[in-house]
């Protein structure tokens, strides 16, 4: 069944050569250790064989819950954690079998930006240096002035003054110290980016800027973002493509528009009913789906279709046999045995 | 009757309503510390009533956490608390300890945003229950424990029996969460305070235990006092709606009123940044700047730093919580009539800072 699915999506990756990124049924388990004499007594399934591209440009959207694998997939793909199994192409080059000065260079266009401006910012070092490091790392930039003039750009690039090159991380606020993990993102003109919930730490009314900034510098500068976010509405508003993981794996993928309003996984449609909305009104007459019960354990997941256990269409099928990722729908292909296609 | 009676009469009427659960009143909380004194809560006024959910929204530092410890004298001994609170009649800033101790987890119930700091790691669920019923009921310890288990078994967690002796790190986030609620409703209190009660969980989990508040609400009828960020939580289960900002109520009202005509600024501006399904394609309105700090408050309106209808006379005296439109539908702004005769307000943020290409 899985290697079905590898080979649907192996198809649909050559039928779209011009993807920046593609990603094959990317596998990634932790072990876990235990006993006296240290030693695996069991794996994590982070991320059980997903499979999509992202083109040029563009925004692919990973949701789900904690847990679901999201961040992992995007740390996969970044080499960070290095994948179990699966391929990782980028601008034609594979990752997976990459020796690490090899994916050095690779990773002046492959960049991150991580959730909590707090930690991801080193708290000694004035925002000056925090910008100018990758270019340090990759011996860029003629001389110390060239450094400086780029630098500056940056900081005036994601709204910040770079009259404040010299202050530290702790003057700033939240939202000027996410712009600042931003700038230092940009610095080696990448192609991608991947957003690792950049917005949920902040308050909301911060959160838009920076959600702003990140769609003008897109246009700008012709990114691609994978886009890591549990927030539903945040993930509409940014991305042109949406892919719903639960438990590791992708359970529906396709077009923004197509998910949102004729979602067809009973996932999607619970993940996408249980999001309140700020209209008093339409949040009484709204009917919810809520689930029974918590996402089962990613050591030991459920067989068949993952999401059975939660839910209201499983039948015996679901427990034996694992659905593939079909088009149900136009733009969107979802991994069920009794997709919604009314 | 004279019309001293008569005014006497209203008077304890008012004092008595049957609903009226809480009311608060002039409430300020200072603290002291190294940078000068931290100005956390001004001038708050508001009351609540029995099987009323009242949603208290702001972002971080607008005061919205601080004035609910007031309430249940859990600030630390530097807080400075002025004005008054009082709960079913009695006076609760300045009361001794041992009144506090007998209400606090009785009358009053608080659940916290992180609840695996809020159980105790080492005994079980069942036995942190029955605790928190035995002191303030003389029972035996099987009674306890038997409210311990109807506890779980209403805010539904199955088979309670079985997970009453169990540990906290055996259950799931919401579960524990439900656990807490359990505590919070052990004693059948009349009001309940929830701080941020969902902001840790998932949005499935978030949907089960805000549909777990709503029937501990119908069946308890115990007022709630529900604090969080998130405007969509409180549309959904508040009947009334208070906004803070810089330490005080900006707008408060009915949360129909309140999110379909905002009548502040700080409003709009708190609505036009959540990104919703009529605006994608088209860029957020964020409100420029950042939160004031509570050391060094602005002249005057603490919102007019940021706001694109401030005008001169924001900045000379902070403006009074007035009455705006309808009936209980209050908001602290001098140009509110002007905002009220727009027909797009949202409108108002967007020339503003949008990030790339300006300096802050």
């Amino acid at each position: 069944m899985t290697s079905d699915i590898a080979a649907s999506s192996a198809a649909a990756a050559t039928a779209r050569t011009d993807a920046l990124l593609q990603v094959n049924d990317l596998v990634k388990t932790f072990p876990i250790r235990g006993g006296i004499i240290p030693r695996t007594v069991g794996k994590v399934h982070a991320v059980s064989g997903v499979s999509f591209d992202l083109a040029a440009g563009q925004t692919l959207g990973l949701v789900g819950e904690s847990g679901c694998g999201k961040s992992t997939t995007g740390r996969a793909i970044l080499q960070l954690h290095r994948p179990t199994s699966g391929s990782v192409v980028f601008d034609g080059h594979e990752l997976t079998t990459m020796r690490t000065r090899a994916l050095r260079r690779v990773r002046r266009d492959m960049q991150i930006v991580f959730q909590d401006p707090y930690a991801s910012l080193n708290p000694r070092w004035p925002v000056n240096d925090i910008v100018a490091e990758p270019y340090l790392i990759h011996g860029i930039g003629s001389d110390r002035r060239d450094v400086q003039h780029r630098v500056d750009t940056l900081l005036a690039l994601v709204g910040l003054n770079p009259e404040h090159r010299n202050r530290y991380p702790h003057e700033f606020s939240g939202g000027q110290r996410q712009r600042i993990g931003i700038a230092r993102a940009l610095a080696l003109e990448p192609k991608l980016i991947v957003l690792d919930e950049p917005v949920s730490a902040l308050d909301v009314s911060v959160q838009a800027g920076v959600v702003n900034l990140l769609e003008e510098l897109q246009e700008r500068l012709g990114l691609a973002y994978l886009f890591v976010a549990h927030d539903l509405s945040v993930i509409r508003h940014i991305c042109d493509r949406v892919a719903v993981m639960y438990l590791g794996k992708i359970v529906e993928i396709g077009d923004r528009d197509g998910i949102y309003t004729r979602p067809t996984h009973p996932y999607t449609q619970s993940l996408l009913s249980a999001v309140p909305l700020p209209d008093p009104k339409a949040e009484r007459q709204r009917r919810r789906i809520v689930l029974t019960g918590d996402v089962p354990s990613p050591v030991s997941p459920p067989s068949g279709c993952r999401f059975r256990t939660r839910c209201w269409k499983a039948q015996d099928i679901c427990a034996t046999e694992e659905p593939a990722l079909l088009a149900h729908g136009p733009g969107t292909r979802s991994a069920c045995h009794f997709p919604d296609t009314s | 009757m004279t019309r001293r009676e008569l005014a006497q009469e209203k008077l304890t009427q008012e004092k008595l309503a049957p609903h009226e659960l809480l009311r608060v009143a002039g409430l300020s909380v200072q603290f002291r510390t190294e940078d000068g004194v931290v100005h956390a809560v001004r001038d708050v006024s508001y009351s609540l009533g029995r099987g009323e959910v009242l949603g208290v929204v702001g972002e971080s530092g607008s005061g919205k956490s601080v004035s609910s410890m007031a309430i249940l004298g859990l600030l630390p001994g530097t807080a400075r608390i002025t004005g008054s609170i009082s709960f079913n009649g009695a006076e609760l800033v300045g009361a001794p300890d041992t009144a506090l101790r007998k209400i606090r987890g009785n009358d009053i119930a608080m659940i916290f945003q992180d609840p695996m700091t809020s159980l105790n790691p080492v005994y079980t669920v069942g036995w942190q229950l029955a605790e928190a019923y035995r002191v303030h009921h003389r029972v035996s310890r099987r009674a306890a424990w038997s409210q311990a288990v109807q506890a779980l078994e209403l805010v539904g967690i199955p088979q309670p029996d079985r997970r009453a002796r169990q540990y906290p790190h055996e259950f799931s986030g919401g579960m524990r969460q439900r656990v807490v609620i359990a505590m919070a409703v052990i004693n059948d209190p009349m009001l309940i305070i929830a701080d941020e009660p969902t902001t840790a969980l998932d949005v499935t989990v978030q949907a089960q235990i805000l549909d777990t508040l709503r029937r501990i609400r119908d069946e308890t009828r115990a007022g709630i006092m529900l604090i969080t960020h998130d405007l969509g939580v409180v549309a959904g289960m508040a009947d009334r709606v208070q906004v803070m900002y810089g330490g005080t109520i900006v707008e408060t009202g009915g949360v129909d009123e309140v999110f379909e005509l905002p009548r502040m600024p700080y409003t709009v501006g708190l609505m036009g940044s959540i990104p919703h399904a009529g605006q994608v394609g088209r860029r957020l309105t964020p409100i420029p700047g950042t939160p004031p700090s509570l050391v060094h408050l602005p002249q005057g309106c603490t919102f007019s730093p940021r706001c694109p209808l401030a005008a001169p006379q924001c900045v000379v005296a902070e403006p009074a919580l007035v009455e705006g439109g309808s009936a209980g539908h209050a908001v602290r702004c001098v140009r509110w009539a002007e905002l009220a005769g727009m027909s797009d307000p949202q409108r108002l943020f967007l020339r503003s800072e949008t990030g790339a290409g300006t300096s802050a």
